[in-house]
């Protein structure tokens, strides 16, 4: 093991000192085009997405987690009732921001279609 | 010797460290000032950073294998004649090299915090790279200015290298500072989040769900640190305990309460929308305790067991800290606005005050143990008086706090979210004091035939009110403790049977409730796993108020009795390996009727770098009532008499249990859903992922693996080193108490009290203290003469008036205070919290618009209960 492990560590080191440059080089070559603009505009989008979905999924849990303790006696049925009824609230109106979300690609998405359709019958 | 140029190439490879780290943090805080396309730019540059801290430390684990001794550091900390486990140790078995290692696991967790960044949490990304290359760059400064692990030697090269202390060459150097550094530099991810948070000014529950998992994972590596640290000092420092306060220890200590208090008072904010403005401090207080922690350890300001040589890099840290505690105070003062709570307590009989009282005594631990551990200093600079506060000062008053805490591990878990009405939590507690109060009760009836009295002797640490006070406080702390352990357990198992209760009356099996009960539950059910390793942790740490001890002098064949057990001396024998001499003595330990149950080999370990260093290996043989721990002093050659002390100790293997336990209940509290998995593939569906699944995997798998090596390195070997190579002879309570109270002055053994230390000037001055009061001496006019002779740094404990009452009545004062303005705020928010729930209940209707997504709400929600 003695014997191996230097030129282990060296190998290790040749690697990482290669993906060290590279990736160097890679930040570098991002940085000085706008080239990255559309994909990180895009995950801005995809990002609110996946907030609201995280968000949503939080709501679910609390929804799930008051019906448990007032099922085990621990919230009283007046405090439940206030609770459920607000959080479901909030739900809903994640829910509703979801598909407004997802309403802005509609026209984008049929746009889209509309060109490949028109792009086959041209084809054809 | 290789002909390459190692030290500097080593160099170099830091300073392309700090120029990529710079780099990368300019490109990330323009990405993060409105020039979004910089940010893939910045993400490839964090990699290429944590690449070149992969080079450097390969680089340095090369030059140890090869032997470079022209590399100071190398040539310090190894020799020829090491194998080759112990020179990977030696990375980190030094200040120079532990800094690199500390910057190379902050560049493998920058590394997977990247990866996971990827398509989320946008806004935060650069910010939270900044953040965590600003900390590398933290690093590599204080290693190229002050601390180069590749600094050469300026005249000639030595032929062979000093080696590693002996203490450090042991399967524990391999597992317990990686570990324990793997939670210290955790932190700093949640820390990264959390300023991207402020930065930014999204402080909704986005940071905090951003930092959930990253808390957890940092917590649970810092507390294997610490169970991993305790396991060392017990079997390595020879000295019969597993925590001795030391500043190094309490280092560590700090973070972990800040960062607990952190845990609990997070969800409060997740689930009422509150305490936004605590929790960003107590996060922000965890990160600077952690650079905090390290400051003591590497500037040698304080004296410690572990701490390493006193050195320069002191002044960079306090810097450092200054820097921070100012930045984050600013940064905090312009987003309060943002930081405003949603929600107010409702009531002090609900679970938010619950948390809330945990974060007093948590804190209130915190600033204790902070004030303890720095008052050496503070004393120095006020009045140019060196003291020490020893162990005995720590235990006697975190014992009432620790039980404190774990009272209400058991309470909170009963009291109800808002508001709990008061026959409620009658009745739910019910069965918890119940059965708490059977433990005391059994305890007074039987626990003295057992060997578990349920009062001990009271010892005093001041001879005044307080030391009167604080001595019966300990007295009664056993029947508490154990009392308090039931009515936890109580506390959880009802928990449980509730849960389970409830999912039978939907006609699911009891074992099927219980096993969907935590699995869609598992931060919940998972952290009351957490309480119940805590419980175990604590039945073990009450087990020291029962410590029996004996030192005997025997020849092969003689015995000594120590309780219920009977130890006999069969023989010494030498062994060899290259790398030291190993003088064991084989002993057996025999039941009443003398049968054989066990062997145990105490020995002494002689290292060819250090012969005037022979280290004791103690030998333990563990079992769940008690540990007989065995320490051979001396041996004589000639004669083959040698001289032993035997502790027994009971219940200490519970603290391993109960850590172990504590470990499960964190990984299972972040054991991803299915859900999760699920929307982890739809995020990144062709790439390689790096999901939350894939860090607790990692980590469960990282946890077992050092357990496991524990286990296996136990097996092989059970017994460890200390440099203490004498003995101890205490004959009375008188002799304890006042041996107690003095530290040995010898110059070597800093910080060790006269009842524990075992080196040759510890035993003759014990000797003359006991002649002393066999001669009438007051024990308070030896104490006195003893602090006369070797100044006020020679007492255990410092004087009960006077700036040495400071030690406590500061801690207690900004506790009661503290207490006071919880409760009052409390009754403010009360009130608050009712006029906003009048509010809020009339502004729930939801808007017309959301309506119509009742009937789709009801099939998200059994969808989400069928998923997870």
């Amino acid at each position: 093991m003695s014997d191996v492990l230097p030129w282990m560590f060296i190998i290790v080191a040749g690697a990482a000192m290669l993906v060290a440059l590279g990736s160097l080089w890679l930040s570098l070559s991002l940085g000085l085009s706008d080239e990255a603009l559309g994909d990180v505009r895009a995950q801005l989008t995809s990002d609110a997405r996946q907030a609201l979905l995280t968000e949503k999924d939080a709501l679910l849990q609390e929804l799930r987690d008051i019906a448990f303790e007032h099922d085990a006696g621990k919230l009283s049925d007046q405090d439940f009732e206030e609770l459920n009824k607000k959080l479901r609230a909030q739900a809903r109106h994640v829910l509703h921001e979801l598909d407004e979300a997802a309403e802005a690609f509609r026209d984008e998405a049929e746009a889209l279609i509309a060109k490949r359709l028109g792009d086959s019958e041209e084809d054809a | 010797m290789p002909a390459f140029d190692i030290p500097f190439f080593g160099t170099l490879i830091l300073c392309l460290i700090l120029v990529s780290a710079s780099y990368t943090m300019a490109v990330a805080m323009g990405a993060g000032s409105g020039r979004p396309h910089l940010l893939p730019s910045a993400r490839w540059g964090t990699y290429a950073t944590c690449a070149f801290l992969l080079v450097a430390v390969c680089v340095l684990a090369y030059a140890f294998q090869v032997h470079d001794f022209r590399i100071r550091y190398v040539a310090r900390y190894s020799d020829r004649s090491m194998p080759w486990w112990y020179l990977i140790a030696s990375l980190w078995g030094g200040q120079d090299g532990s800094l690199l290692w500390w910057a190379f696991l902050l560049g493998g967790y920058t590394f997977f915090v990247t990866r996971w960044l990827r398509g989320r949490y946008t806004e935060l990304q650069p910010w939270i790279l900044a953040t965590l290359m600003s900390i590398v760059i933290f690093f590599v400064v204080l290693m190229l200015f002050s601390a180069n692990p590749f600094a050469t030697y300026i005249r000639t090269t030595p032929g062979d290298g000093e080696g590693l202390n002996p203490l450090l060459q042991n399967y524990w150097m391999a597992i317990h500072p990686p570990s324990l550094y793997l939670g210290f530099v955790g932190w700093s991810v949640p820390f990264a989040i959390l300023i991207a948070a402020l930065v930014t000014g999204r402080l909704g529950n986005e940071w905090v769900r951003a930092a959930r998992l990253w808390s957890m994972i940092a917590w649970t590596f810092l507390s294997l640190g610490l169970l991993l640290g305790c396991l060392w000092s017990y079997e390595e420092l020879g000295w019969g305990g597993y925590w001795a306060w030391d500043p190094v220890e309490n280092a560590s200590f700090l973070p972990w309460l800040v960062g607990t208090a952190y845990l609990h008072s997070v969800l409060i904010q997740e689930r009422r929308n509150m305490m936004k403005v605590w929790n960003v401090f107590l996060l922000a207080l965890t990160f600077v305790m952690t650079i905090f922690g390290t400051f003591l350890t590497r500037s040698g300001l304080i004296a410690s067991v572990h701490s390493f040589a006193r050195s320069d890099i002191g002044q960079y840290f306090v810097w450092y800290l200054g820097f921070l505690i100012i930045g984050i105070a600013l940064l905090m003062i312009w987003r309060l606005p943002k930081l405003k709570a949603d929600n107010e307590i409702e009531s002090l009989v609900s679970r938010e005050f619950a948390f809330l009282l945990n974060n007093w005594v948590l804190l209130g631990m915190m600033v204790f143990v902070l004030i303890a551990t720095t008052f050496p200093l503070l004393s120095e600079w006020l009045r140019g008086e060196e003291v020490t506060v020893g162990p005995g000062f720590y235990n006697k008053w975190i014992v009432p706090l620790g039980i404190v805490l774990l009272f209400l591990a058991g309470l909170g878990p009963l009291v109800a979210w808002r508001k709990a009405t008061g026959s409620n939590l009658a009745r739910a507690m019910m069965f918890p004091l119940g059965v708490g109060l059977a433990v005391a009760v059994l305890q007074f009836l039987f626990g003295a035939r057992v060997g578990f009295p349920p009062i001990v002797e009271p010892t005093e640490i001041y001879d005044t009110m307080t030391g009167t006070i604080l001595a019966w406080t300990a007295a009664v702390a056993p029947v508490v403790s154990f009392a308090t352990c039931g009515f936890v357990l109580a506390s959880v198992g009802q928990e449980f049977m509730r849960g389970v209760s409830v999912r039978m009356k939907k006609g699911e099996g009891a074992f099927t409730a219980l096993v969907r009960l935590v699995s869609k539950g598992r931060r919940r059910y998972g952290g009351y796993i957490v309480h119940v390793g805590v419980v175990f942790m604590f039945i073990g740490f009450t087990g020291a108020a029962y410590d029996v001890e004996q030192e005997s002098a025997l020849r092969p064949g003689e015995t000594m009795s120590i309780g219920s057990h009977t130890v006999r001396y069969d023989q010494p024998r030498m062994e060899a390996d290259p790398n030291k001499r190993m003088i064991y003595t084989d002993m057996t330990i025999l039941d009443e009727a003398g049968k054989p149950k066990g062997e145990v080999a105490p020995a002494k370990f002689i290292y060819r770098t250090h012969p005037q260093m022979p280290t004791t290996e103690v030998a333990i043989r563990s079992r769940p009532a008690e540990d007989v721990y065995v320490i051979m002093s001396t041996v004589d050659p000639s004669t083959r008499r040698g001289t032993f002390r035997v502790i027994i100790r009971p219940l200490v293997a519970w603290i391993w249990f109960g850590g172990i336990v504590l470990l499960l209940g964190a990984i299972l509290s972040m054991w991803p859903t299915a859900r999760e998995l699920v929307r982890e593939r739809e995020a990144a569906p062709r790439r390689v992922r790096f999901s939350p699944a894939t860090a607790v995997v990692a980590l469960a798998i990282a946890v077992a693996t050092m357990l496991a090596w524990v286990g296996v390195a136990s097996a092989q070997d059970d017994s460890s080193s200390s440099l203490h190579a004498g003995s101890v002879v205490i004959n009375d309570p008188v002799e304890r108490q006042l041996f107690g109270r003095l530290l040995c002055q010898c110059g070597d053994c800093a910080r060790l009290p006269l009842d524990t230390c075992a080196c040759g000037w510890a035993d003759e001055r014990r000797s003359e203290i006991r002649e002393l009061l066999a001669a009438g001496q007051d024990p308070n006019g030896i104490q006195e003469s003893y602090r006369a002779e070797f100044g006020a740094k020679a007492l255990a404990i410092p004087s009960d008036k006077g700036l040495d009452r400071a030690l406590w009545a500061v801690p207690i004062a900004a506790m009661v205070l503290a207490v006071g303005f919880v409760i009052l705020v409390g009754r403010r928010w009360q009130r608050r919290g009712e006029q906003l729930h009048e509010i809020k209940t009339a502004a729930t209707a939801g808007a017309p618009s959301e309506l119509g997504y009742e009937s789709r709400l009801d099939e998200e929600l059994k969808r989400f209960d069928e998923d997870t």
